[in-house]
C-alpha cells in the first residue's frame, strides 16, 4: 500500500468538518474544488494513499477521505478526458479482491458506479463471486452498462441464492438474448423470487419462444405470483407487438382474457380486451 | 373473506349491473343522498407506511374508505397478517382492498404504487412521487396499462386550477402562441429546508432495533449499516431514500406552478446548479438551480441557505401583453381548461386524477434534475421526450438507478 504522506493528510484536512449535527453545513466550494484538483495532480500515488485512509465504518474517522474520493470520482467525469477517468477507474479496480476490509471495497465499488466504465467491468465481474460484494458489484455493472452483461452471464452458472437472483434480474435489465436458455431453466427454480425474476427478464427481453412458458406461469394460484406472472405476460405481449409479432401477442392476450374471468381480476381481462381490440385495428 | 362480511365495491358494481334491470325502486341507502353513503362509495382501504405522514395521506384520499390494513416495516413482531402487516405484498393480495395510501419513504413509492396497480388497486401516493426519474415513467406506464387511478399527495394544483389569473397564464402557455420566446421566470426562494433535511456524514453503525425489518426498509436501495438518522423522517437527508429538502418540498411548490405554466407533459431542457461538491450518501448544501424549458420558461430553486442568492434573472410572470393583439383575442376566445378531477371523484368515475402519474412524474423530475445537477456539478441538457440527459453517460446513471433484487421497475 502507498504510504500516507503528511502533505496528503494536511490537504485532506482542509475539507470541511461536520457540524455538531454531523452535517456538512459549513462548506466552502472553492476550498473543496482546490483540494480535489491538487489530489488529481498527485496522480495514482495520491489516489492510492487516499484509498489507504479509508476504514471500516465505526473503526475510525475517514469522513474527509471518503468525501474526497467521491468528489474525485465526480470530478474525473467532468474533465472530458477519458484517459483520466479510465485511469481513476483502473486504480480503484486494482484495489478490489485484496486484503482491504469489505466495507472499504464496497465504497470503492460505489465510486466505480459513479465514474467507472467498461475498463473495470472485468474486475467488478469477479466481485460477483463475493458474498459481501456481489450486490454492490452488480449495481455498479448495471450503472456502467458496457461490458456488464457478459460478466453477469459468466457468473450465473456458479451463482446461488441471492447472487443468482441478482444476476437473473439484471440479465433481464440488459435484455440479454444470449441468456434466454438459462433464464427459461430458471422458471423452474425452487426459489419463487428466482422464478419471478426469470419470468420478468424473459418478458423484458421480448423472447417470443418463452410465451408458452410465461402463460403457464401465469396460471399459478399464488396471488402475488399470479399478479407478477400476468405482468410478465402483458410486458412480453407489448414487446412482441413492437417487433411486429402480432400473432404471439394475441395469443397472450386471449389467454389472459379467458383465465381472468373473476371480478377481482376483471381489470386484467379489460387490459387484454382493449389490447386485442387495438391489435385488430 | 366470510360471506357475511361487507360487500366490496367490485362485487357491488358487478352485482348491481344485473340488479339494475330487475328493480325499478331502489332504496335510498343504496342510492345515497344527504348523510347516506351508498355501498358503491364505500371502499376497502390500506395504509402502507405508518410514520408521520401516514394517517394524513390516508385521509387525503377523501373517500369513505375503511382502513382494513396497515403495513410498516417497523411492525416486526406485531404483524398478524389480518390487519397489521409488515410486507406490503401480503396487503396487496387482499381482494377486499380497493384503494391504497402510500406514505413510506420515497424509495418505496414507485415500486409499491406499481405493485398496487398491478393488483388492481387505486393509489394515493405521498410526495415526492419518486426517488429518481425512471421510476416516474414506470409508474405512469402501470397507471396506463392497468387503467388505475394514481394521485400524488400534493394538492396545490387544484386550487391554482380555479384561480382566474392562473387560468389565464395556463391558457397563454397551453396555446403555444409564445412559441420559443417565453420570458417567464418563476423563482422559489427559501422554504426548501436544505439544512433541516441534510444527512449525517459521520453516522456510526448501530444495532438494528428488534421491531424493524431493516433489509425490507432498505428494499431497492443499497443495504447500508443501520443508523437511526436514516429512518423515521430524517431519511429525507439521504440519497438512498429521498433527495433532501429540495426533493421533499419541491414538489409541493412546483407541482401547482407546473400546471399553471402548462408543463405537465414536458420537462426542462437545460439545468444548471450552483452548489459545492455533493457528498456520496448525505444530501447537503446548495445555492440555487436554474431549469429552463425549450420555450424559454425558467424555473428556479433559490435555497437562501448557502452561498450567494440567485441573481441571474428577475422573477417575471407571463402576461397577456406578451402577445400580439390578435393572439390576445385568441386567448380570450379559448375555453377554460377542464376542472381537475380529485382522487375521490376519479376513483368513483374512473376519470383521470388531476395529479395523475404523468403530471406527477414531470413535477418530480424537476427536483430530480435539480439534484442531479447538484450531484454531478455539471450543466445538464435534458431530452424531455426520451427522459434522458443528453451526452452525459455518468449523469444518466442517476436518471435510472440500479435496484437491489428482487426489486425492479
Amino acid at each position: 500500500m502507498a504510504r500516507r504522506s503528511s502533505a496528503l493528510s494536511e490537504l485532506i484536512g482542509r475539507l470541511p468538518d461536520p457540524d455538531q449535527r454531523g452535517l456538512l453545513s459549513n462548506i466552502d466550494k472553492e476550498t473543496v474544488d482546490n483540494v480535489i484538483s491538487r489530489l488529481l495532480e498527485g496522480g495514482r500515488r495520491s489516489l492510492r494513499a487516499l484509498i489507504d485512509m479509508l476504514v471500516e465504518p465505526g473503526r475510525g474517522d475517514d469522513v474527509k477521505a471518503r468525501y474526497a474520493l467521491h468528489c474525485l470520482a465526480v470530478h474525473v467525469c467532468k474533465l472530458d478526458d477519458e484517459r483520466i477517468r479510465r485511469a481513476f477507474g483502473r486504480t480503484l479496480a486494482s484495489q478490489l479482491g485484496g486484503d482491504r476490509p469489505k466495507a472499504v471495497q464496497k465504497y470503492l465499488i460505489r465510486q466505480l458506479q459513479v465514474a467507472g466504465g467498461e475498463e473495470v467491468a472485468g474486475a467488478l465481474g469477479k466481485m460477483l463471486e463475493d458474498e459481501e460484494l456481489f450486490e454492490s458489484a452488480a449495481q455498479a455493472l448495471v450503472a456502467i452498462g458496457n461490458g456488464a452483461a457478459e460478466q453477469l452471464r459468466n457468473a450465473l452458472p456458479g451463482a446461488k441464492g441471492k447472487t443468482k437472483l441478482t444476476i437473473i434480474q439484471n440479465l433481464g435489465v440488459f435484455k440479454d438474448t444470449e441468456s434466454v436458455s438459462a433464464l427459461q431453466n430458471a422458471l423452474d427454480d425452487d426459489d419463487r423470487e428466482v422464478r419471478l425474476a426469470a419470468g420478468w427478464s424473459l418478458a423484458n427481453i421480448g423472447d417470443a419462444g418463452s410465451a408458452d412458458l410465461l402463460l403457464k406461469a401465469a396460471d399459478a394460484e399464488g396471488t402475488y405470483e399470479r399478479v407478477k406472472a400476468a405482468k410478465a405476460c402483458l410486458l412480453l405481449a407489448e414487446r412482441l407487438l413492437k417487433e411486429g409479432k402480432k400473432d404471439k401477442a394475441v395469443k397472450i392476450y386471449k389467454h389472459l382474457q379467458s383465465t381472468r374471468s373473476g371480478s377481482d381480476e376483471a381489470y386484467i381481462c379489460d387490459v387484454a380486451n382493449e389490447s386485442l381490440a387495438a391489435t385488430a385495428k | 373473506m366470510p360471506k357475511t362480511e361487507k360487500v366490496t365495491r367490485r362485487q357491488f358494481i358487478k352485482s348491481s349491473i344485473g340488479a339494475a334491470t330487475a328493480f325499478t325502486i331502489v332504496p335510498r341507502h343504496v342510492l345515497g343522498g344527504p348523510n347516506h353513503t351508498p355501498p358503491s362509495e364505500t371502499f376497502g382501504g390500506a395504509l402502507i407506511g405508518c410514520g408521520g405522514r401516514g394517517n394524513g395521506t390516508f385521509n387525503a384520499m377523501g373517500l369513505e374508505a375503511k382502513k382494513l390494513a396497515i403495513c410498516d416495516v417497523k411492525f416486526v413482531g406485531r404483524e398478524d397478517n389480518k390487519t397489521i402487516y409488515r410486507d406490503f405484498r401480503r396487503v396487496l393480495e387482499r381482494k377486499d382492498i380497493d384503494v391504497v395510501a402510500i406514505a413510506t419513504p420515497p424509495h418505496w413509492h414507485a415500486l409499491i404504487s406499481i405493485a398496487a396497480m398491478e393488483a388492481g388497486k387505486d393509489v394515493l401516493c405521498e410526495k415526492p412521487m419518486t426517488r429518481f426519474i425512471a421510476e416516474g415513467r414506470a409508474v405512469a406506464e402501470a397507471e396506463k396499462r392497468y387503467k388505475r387511478i394514481f394521485q400524488v399527495g400534493t394538492f396545490g394544483r387544484f386550487g391554482r386550477s380555479r384561480d382566474p389569473r392562473s387560468i389565464e397564464i395556463h391558457k397563454i402557455m397551453a396555446s403555444g402562441l409564445l412559441k420559443n420566446n417565453c420570458k417567464g421566470v418563476h423563482i422559489k426562494s427559501g422554504g426548501l429546508k436544505v439544512k433541516e433535511w441534510s444527512g449525517m456524514v459521520n453516522a456510526k453503525p448501530q444495532p438494528v432495533p428488534k421491531s424493524l425489518d431493516w433489509d425490507m426498509y432498505c428494499g431497492p436501495s443499497p443495504l447500508r449499516p443501520y443508523h437511526p438518522h436514516r429512518h423515521g423522517g430524517t431519511h429525507r437527508g439521504y440519497w438512498d431514500y429521498e433527495g433532501g429538502g429540495l426533493a421533499d418540498m419541491g414538489q409541493h411548490h412546483y407541482d401547482p406552478v407546473q400546471w399553471v405554466y402548462a408543463k405537465d407533459d414536458t420537462s426542462p431542457v437545460e439545468i444548471e446548479a450552483y452548489a459545492p461538491p455533493a457528498h456520496q450518501e448525505a444530501c447537503g448544501m446548495w445555492g440555487w438551480v436554474e431549469l429552463k424549458y425549450a420555450d424559454g420558461m425558467t424555473f428556479v430553486f433559490d435555497s437562501r441557505e448557502w452561498g450567494e442568492p440567485y441573481n441571474r434573472k428577475q422573477a417575471r410572470e407571463v402576461l397577456l401583453s406578451d402577445l400580439s393583439e390578435e393572439d390576445r383575442k385568441k386567448i380570450k376566445d379559448m375555453p377554460d381548461p377542464e376542472p381537475l378531477v380529485s382522487f375521490a371523484e376519479a376513483v368513483k368515475t374512473r376519470k383521470r386524477a388531476g395529479g395523475n402519474a404523468d403530471a406527477a412524474n414531470r413535477s418530480a423530475t424537476l427536483m430530480h434534475l435539480a439534484n442531479i445537477a447538484i450531484r454531478t456539478g455539471r450543466k445538464l441538457r435534458y431530452d424531455p421526450v426520451k427522459e434522458q440527459i443528453v451526452g452525459d453517460e455518468e449523469a444518466n446513471r442517476l436518471v435510472n438507478q440500479p435496484m437491489r433484487a428482487p426489486w425492479h421497475l
